[in-house]
């Protein structure tokens, strides 16, 4: 398995109110597939991948990412695992404002050891027109392929999507998805991906039912149909 | 109003910027206090001084002794009175210029201790203080013991230089006393001078001086030197400095507050931008715009008041001992210090001022949008500035590019950067070129010009070829269209072995032609073959002078011209002299000099004035340190907060520590650089134009250079100060969380 997960706990504690958000997480995806995590907000999905991600820490269970141990990282580990191997997509694009579309690329592929072209990835995710853009100057769905482009251009072993279509319109988030699907076919990138759209599960070779800190559902899905077909 | 209770909170989130305004404000209101009530007491002090203690209007000396002083004061309604004095060296190379005690003119004033009651002495508090001599203490002069009766200071000797083409003052090496004249004709060696003040009006002193010139000259009484006040050094440089403070005075503080403006201008758009949407909502519930700009201006006038009280108080405490530390160059008494109030209420007022208008322009610029667009967040957001738009940056690295944006996202806070630069390099360099210049000057003067090691100057005419040494004569003149402007016309040997002159073009001089140094034709405007009319102090007659060349030199305004010629033209016996130079001591009888000058002298007192010049170096480098490390910092905190985000999502994607810390730290490099670059020229620029307006009166024009040693310090300094802020704002950079990023959600 390309994502092992087992027993995950974490909590919180505000003040003397301890919340547990995750209580022993088990699940796992294989190389080059598709997982999607669904569930009500506030059910420890993005806690889980961020941990997956390696930008948060779990009290105790255990991570495997091909075959990295991620709860047994050190800090500074930790971030060389997410410079070499993962791509972070989240819902608001967080692009940096003041850098324009082409330069937003360069800030992966600055630090990446075999990066990919940033036009070539500019153009597969039809943004090349809108090279010298900033991004204020894009709409939503234009600034979410651009964070696509900027979590692809180093060819990351595993994607991670943290609501990719949360803030876009139907339309918009179809294309998004069918981005993402592409991208899984033709790098063979593996992509972990939250939804609280049950729709969008049905692009996905494995569907995780969370509740309150809980995957209470795993489905192994046969039938995975094109991003082109779902609707909602 | 409710909502000013978050006014604490946000400035305490913000703590570095806000707290970076207040020290701005601190210390310019620290300099404009001290400064300026510095110089007011400078200026009260000497001025009921020479009231107080009849300050001469002139002092001269005449070949031949007055007797009828009684008659003289009557007949031109002035007080004179004779005074005599005398170079007793206390040690090789250790002058103490003792005095008769004056009655009527150029009274000591006693600043410590008694009055003389006879066989005793007063000295001056510096010389004193250099000497470790106490009140009590003995002094052998010429055989004879006298006690230190009290410290004093002499209105005509307020600095207390040796020669009058001093420059630099030196208590360990020159001072002055004053005892009775019982003791001094026991003494019975020295020269004496006339003192003379005019009693009423003072508005025609001129004419009464040419009168009582023309008197003397019926009586055919020769003037060998006459002085008037406004020309001696002594006192005149008081005057310099204190014009020179003032100077400092008005444009460092003003300047400062100007850094502080753009400073909390920048701060508070940015915390407008943040309350756009709680400015629209109050707008909507109904709170006036009058209301609004009120709790938002408190930010700028809290800290404007908070600086400016705290400023004055502590710029106060620093007047007296600056006084005293005037008072170690300028020999005056320090009987009360007081405050002016007019100078206390500007600079509580001034920041108050600066920073409400910089305030009210950025609140009410917010205030402009619409409480639906406040609402919205302001309709900036989709704005690309024309030169972000236009900037090509493909070829460069991807981390320069991410510099030159991070510059260009906020214009005021590069130019904040730059500016607080600029000024930072400028107050750092002031003390490295003061003593750059300094040494240039002093090379220029007594390594490649004044060749001599002894000046020896007569009491009277002498006549004759002398045994050893150079003949030379030296003689007052104003220009006839100018009476203020004067200078000295010296008579020199051809070929002089002493004074070394060269052209532009650095050729020698031969000294059997008429030159004109460089400061003096600059000063008359006098190119080579023009003819100058001028007139003698000494006879008041009119001469015309024609100069051949102009020396490339920068002490001294003088014109030299050949012996024989000058005697001729005023009319002397055409063997007559009245100095030597010479390269080796000379053996001349005491009682028919006037005065020995020795290079070495002046070198020495030059090295033990540096030390003072050294500390003051020290103080500006440290203030200009303070202030870089202010200005970078708070700009360093400003770019880490507007980049919070950035800064989070650079970690979350696998940027190392010291990758972030380079992106977002180094991009004010170039900046820093640019303002070093800048502030170098500029500061020579203002230093050539400040000096000027400050040397008019002095007989030296004042060649500003730096050298590139101090260059090359300075920028050390500036850079480890940039270093310092770098390192100080890594913390602020690992604070930042990963979930920062996470957490924001932008439209
Ligand atoms: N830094 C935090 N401190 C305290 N509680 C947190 C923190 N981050 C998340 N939580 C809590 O953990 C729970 C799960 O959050 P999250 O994983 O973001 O849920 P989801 O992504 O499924 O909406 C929520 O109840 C949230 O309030
Ligand atoms: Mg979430």
């Amino acid at each position: 398995m390309f994502i092992k997960v087992e027993n995950l706990k974490k909590s919180y504690r505000t003040g003397d109110v301890k919340t547990d958000v995750l209580k022993g997480v088990k699940m796992s995806l294989g190389k080059g597939e598709i997982g999607v995590i669904l569930g009500p907000s506030g059910s420890g999905k993005s806690t889980l991948l961020n941990i997956i991600g390696g930008i948060d820490r779990c009290d105790s269970g255990k991570v495997t990412v091909d075959d990295i141990e991620v709860t047994n990282l050190t800090d500074d580990q930790l971030t060389d695992y997410r410079r070499e191997n993962i791509g972070f997509i989240f819902q608001f694009y967080n692009l940096i404002p003041n850098l324009t579309v082409g330069e937003n690329i360069e800030v992966v592929s600055n630090i990446s050891r075999s990066p990919l072209d940033t036009d070539e990835v500019l153009k597969a995710v039809g943004m090349l027109d809108k090279k010298y853009r900033f991004p204020r100057e894009l709409s939503g769905g234009e600034q979410q392929r651009v964070s696509i482009a900027r979590a692809v251009v180093k060819n990351p072993k595993l994607l991670l999507c943290d609501e990719p279509t949360g803030a876009l319109d139907f339309s918009t988030s179809r294309e998004i998805l069918k981005l993402l699907q592409q991208i899984n076919r033709d790098f063979g990138t593996t992509i972990l991906m939250i939804t609280h759209n049950t729709a969008i599960s049905a692009m996905a070779n494995r569907v995780y039912r969370m509740r309150s800190g809980e995957i209470v559902e795993e489905i192994i899905n046969e039938r995975i149909i094109h991003a082109e077909r779902i609707e909602w | 109003m409710v909502i000013n209770k978050k006014i604490k909170r946000t400035m305490m989130e913000s703590k570095s910027q806000y707290l970076g305004s207040l020290m701005l404000i601190i210390i310019s209101c620290l300099l404009y206090t001290m400064f300026n009530q510095l110089t007011t007491n400078m200026v009260n002090l000497t001025s009921s001084f020479e009231k107080n203690y009849v300050q001469e209007d002139a002092s001269f000396i005449a070949d031949k002794k007055l007797d009828n002083i009684e008659d003289l004061e009557s007949r031109f309604n002035m007080i004179i009175e004779e005074t005599r004095s005398i170079d007793y060296l206390v040690s090789e190379d250790k002058t103490l210029r003792i005095f008769s005690e004056n009655t009527k003119v150029n009274i000591p004033a006693i600043i410590e201790g008694n009055k003389l009651i006879g066989s005793d002495i007063l000295i001056d508090p510096a010389f004193a203080k250099a000497n470790k001599l106490k009140i009590g203490d003995s002094i052998n002069i010429y055989g004879k013991d006298l006690k230190i009766a009290g410290f004093m200071s002499l209105p005509n000797y307020i600095y207390p230089i040796k020669s009058e083409s001093d420059i630099l003052n030196d208590p360990n090496r020159f001072g002055i006393a004053v005892i009775s004249k019982d003791d001094f004709n026991e003494i019975n060696k020295g020269s004496s001078f006339y003192t003379l003040k005019f009693n009423g009006d003072k508005k025609d002193v001129d004419n009464r001086i040419a009168q009582f010139k023309d008197y003397l000259k019926s009586e055919n009484i020769i003037i060998l030197k006459w002085t008037n006040i406004d020309e001696n050094p002594r006192v005149t440089y008081v005057t310099l400095k204190i014009d020179g403070i003032n100077q400092i005075s008005t444009y460092m503080p003003v300047f400062i507050l100007l850094l502080t403006c753009i400073l909390t201008g920048i701060v508070m758009w940015r915390m407008l931008k943040r309350e756009f949407i709680l400015i629209g909502t109050l707008y909507a519930l109904g709170y006036k715009k009058r209301e609004i700009v009120k709790h938002y201006l408190t930010y700028p006038l809290s800290i404007a008041l908070a600086g400016g009280i705290i400023g004055t108080i502590l710029g106060a405490f620093t007047l007296r001992p600056m006084l005293n530390f005037m008072v170690m160059y300028f020999n005056i008494p320090v009987d009360y210090v007081s405050f002016d109030l007019k100078y206390v209420v500007i600079s509580l007022l001034l920041p108050i001022f600066f920073l409400g208008i910089s305030g009210y322009f950025v609140v009410n610029r917010a205030l402009k949008y619409s409480p639906v667009e406040l609402m919205k967040g302001g309709k900036e957001k989709g704005k690309v500035s024309f030169i972000e738009r236009k900037l090509k940056l493909d070829r460069l690295k991807f981390s320069t590019k991410f510099k030159v944006r991070e510059q260009l996202r906020s214009i005021p806070r590069s130019v904040f950067l730059l500016l607080g630069v600029v000024f930072a390099t400028m107050l750092l360099l002031l003390g490295f070129a003061s003593k750059s210049s300094m040494d240039f000057l002093m090379k220029d003067a007594y390594e490649d010009t004044y060749k001599y090691q002894y000046q020896y100057i007569f009491n009277s005419l002498q006549h004759g070829a002398p045994s050893n040494g150079e003949v030379f004569s030296i003689s007052p003149f104003t220009l006839k269209s100018d009476s203020k402007t004067g200078f000295y016309v010296y008579g020199i040997s051809p070929n002089s072995k002493y004074i070394l002159l060269k052209d532009k073009q650095g050729n020698w001089l031969s000294t059997d032609k008429v030159i004109i140094t460089k400061p003096l034709a600059d000063k008359l405007g006098v190119k080579p073959h023009d003819t100058i009319k001028v007139v003698n102090k000494l006879d008041s007659k009119e001469y015309s002078i024609t100069v051949d060349y102009i020396a490339e030199t920068y002490t001294g305004e003088y014109i030299y011209m050949p012996l024989v010629e000058f005697n001729d033209m005023l009319k002397y016996p055409s063997d007559s002299y009245i100095g030597l130079w010479s390269s080796d001591k000379l053996n001349i009888s005491e009682s028919s000099l006037l005065s020995i000058t020795t290079i070495d002298d002046f070198k020495k007192a030059l090295d033990s004035t540096m030390q003072p010049l050294k500390s003051s170096i020290g103080i500006m480098a440290f203030i200009s340190f303070i202030i870089g490390l202010i200005v970078i910092y708070v700009v360093t905190s400003l770019i880490i907060e507007e980049n919070r985000e950035s800064i989070s999502l650079l970690k979350i994607l696998g940027y190392r520590r010291k990758e972030v810390y380079s992106l977002i730290l180094n991009s004010s490099s170039f900046i820093v650089l640019i303002g070093y670059i800048l502030g170098v020229p500029l500061l020579l620029v203002s230093l050539r134009a400040m000096f000027k307006s400050v040397t008019k009166s002095m007989n030296f024009a004042f060649p500003v250079t730096i050298e590139y040693g101090y260059v090359f310090i300075g920028f050390v300094v500036i850079y480890l100060t940039y270093e310092l802020s770098k390192f100080l704002s890594r913390r602020k950079i690992n604070r930042i969380s990963m979930a920062e990023a996470l957490k924001a959600s932008r439209e």
